[in-house]
């Protein structure tokens, strides 16, 4: 399978789990305190620009995030949120890449960030400081209020680790289908 | 010349980072304004038929569910019959009722003279239409606003600011429609308030604050007034909502010192976590009302 068409297939497939499996569930965290704890979604999407290959032009990574923004606000009737978001991870991206990997970023060709390329702990670092860039630029512009910061925290908290674990569930689920094909 | 496209080309990803996020924060602020349309939103045609199919399938796990909260609104309204207390939805009008002439002889008098004459009668026709539409998304987990996206449009006769109510509480307020489908700013929303009253009458306004999807606040009910847990809210019909729509109980009493009110909080009747179908209220005489209502200001200005 070609690159291009791996990542064409990525992208329907993470907005297909997001919009119409996991916006459906309205998570919460211990339900007998439902009137303080407030519900939440995680965000798996994010997951199609970490997975770009490493020398994706940042130019490509900003259309790319705007596009997945667009798509994603259009089915949760957001407005620009998740694309505003999505274009700033996107414009960081080389910067946490370049932070973590010990090489500079152009002597890695046609390598894209994955478990099996990165090893776990590197690779859930990077899937976790870009998911954290992703939720805290989410939840400020949703929330835009810093009276309630402890809100804010809270949900940027809960959002994060829930993503995590699908962010987990994924590599998991797809890193065999990858190896095989590589 | 030269200087500003090389600068341009050293830039360039900075330069398309802020028109993104421009862009993005542009289509936000639209969506902000109250009377703002959204440009991208899922009352339109792609994202509805996903929405729609998806629907499909859940819809046969939740049949058994949907059975019975039909069954809990009939007997409802068949209660509310046997009552004979539908008088709310109904309107009266006094009018005279032109009794045809038949003469042979053709009066030059034009026939818009005659429309006095005549016993005068009651006559009683519905001021509200109710529109049933199925639920095929809702988000309850948003912080300042919450959409629900319906699978009826403007051919079922469904046009903006329209009411929603479910079979048990209320919904919403229609913010953006397209041919087949609607999406609705439901209540669970910030900045949005509603007027509601406690059962002997008095009014206060309904808001809801971010964290919970099951509470709404009761605000601006006077300090003397005697309220309980576990009273009832209705709706008055000075907002979108019809009259006597039930709201929630309240759940607890704050007590606001400044200002000699008190701020109820109101556990919502209306299930947002299992939403499945409503009903979208077309009042027929709301544009009317409106329209004269908003001559008042103009005058007051």
């Amino acid at each position: 399978m070609s690159i291009y068409l791996r990542n064409i297939l990525r992208y329907l497939l993470l907005v297909a789990i997001q919009v119409l499996l996991l916006n459906k569930i309205s998570l919460r965290w211990w339900a007998s305190f439902s009137d303080s704890f407030p519900p939440f979604i995680p965000f798996i999407y994010p997951l199609f620009l970490l997975l770009l290959p490493l020398t994706t032009p940042v130019w490509f990574m900003l259309a790319a995030g705007f596009t997945m923004g667009i798509t994603i606000d259009a089915f949760m009737d957001t407005g620009g949120i998740h694309a505003a978001a999505c274009v700033l991870m996107a414009y960081l991206r080389t910067n946490v890449l370049t932070a973590l990997l010990p090489k500079r970023l152009s002597e890695y060709t046609n390598l894209t960030p994955s478990v099996k390329s990165m090893g776990w702990t590197p690779f859930l670092t990077y899937a976790a400081a870009m998911l954290l860039l992703h939720h805290t630029a989410y939840f400020i512009i949703e929330i835009w209020n810093f009276q309630s910061i402890g809100y804010l925290l809270l949900k940027i908290l809960a959002t994060l680790i829930t993503s995590m674990i699908f962010v987990v569930l994924y590599a998991l689920l797809f890193s065999s289908s990858i190896a095989k094909n590589e | 010349m030269r200087k500003l496209i090389q600068l341009i080309r050293r830039f360039w990803n900075l330069i398309l980072f802020i028109i993104l996020e421009v862009v993005s924060f542009v289509l936000i602020a639209k969506r902000q304004s109250i009377q703002g349309v959204d440009i991208v939103n899922s009352s339109n045609a792609i994202v509805g038929f996903f929405y729609r199919k998806q629907n499909d399938v859940v819809y046969y796990f939740q049949l058994k569910q949907m059975n019975d909260s039909l069954l809990n609104e009939n007997t409802r309204l068949r209660n509310l019959l046997a009552q004979n207390s539908n008088v709310d939805t109904f309107r009266d009008s006094i009018v005279r009722i032109a009794i045809p002439l038949r003469d042979s002889v053709k009066s030059a008098v034009s026939d818009t003279s005659r429309k006095g004459i005549g016993p005068i009668k009651a006559v009683r026709y519905a001021s509200y239409r109710y529109i049933p539409a199925r639920v095929i998304n809702n988000s309850i987990a948003n912080d300042r606003m919450n959409y629900i996206t319906l699978n009826r449009g403007t051919d079922d006769g469904i046009s903006k600011n329209m009411a929603v109510v479910a079979g048990n509480g209320i919904v919403g307020r229609v913010a953006n429609v397209s041919a087949h489908y609607a999406t609705v700013v439901s209540v669970l929303s910030e900045g949005r308030s509603y007027s509601a009253c406690l059962s002997d009458g008095t009014e206060g306004f309904i808001t809801w604050e971010k964290g919970s999807p099951d509470y709404v606040t009761l605000t601006k009910i006077p300090l003397q007034q005697k309220v309980k847990r576990g009273d009832s809210v209705f709706t008055t019909g000075y907002s979108i909502f019809p009259e006597n729509i039930m709201v929630g109980n309240v759940a607890r009493i704050d007590t606001i010192k400044t200002n000699n009110t008190k701020n109820l909080r109101v556990r919502l009747s209306t299930n947002f976590r299992k939403l499945q179908y409503v009903y979208v209220v077309e009042n027929k005489l709301g544009e009317e009302k409106r329209k004269l209502e908003s001559r008042n200001i103009q005058i007051k200005e």
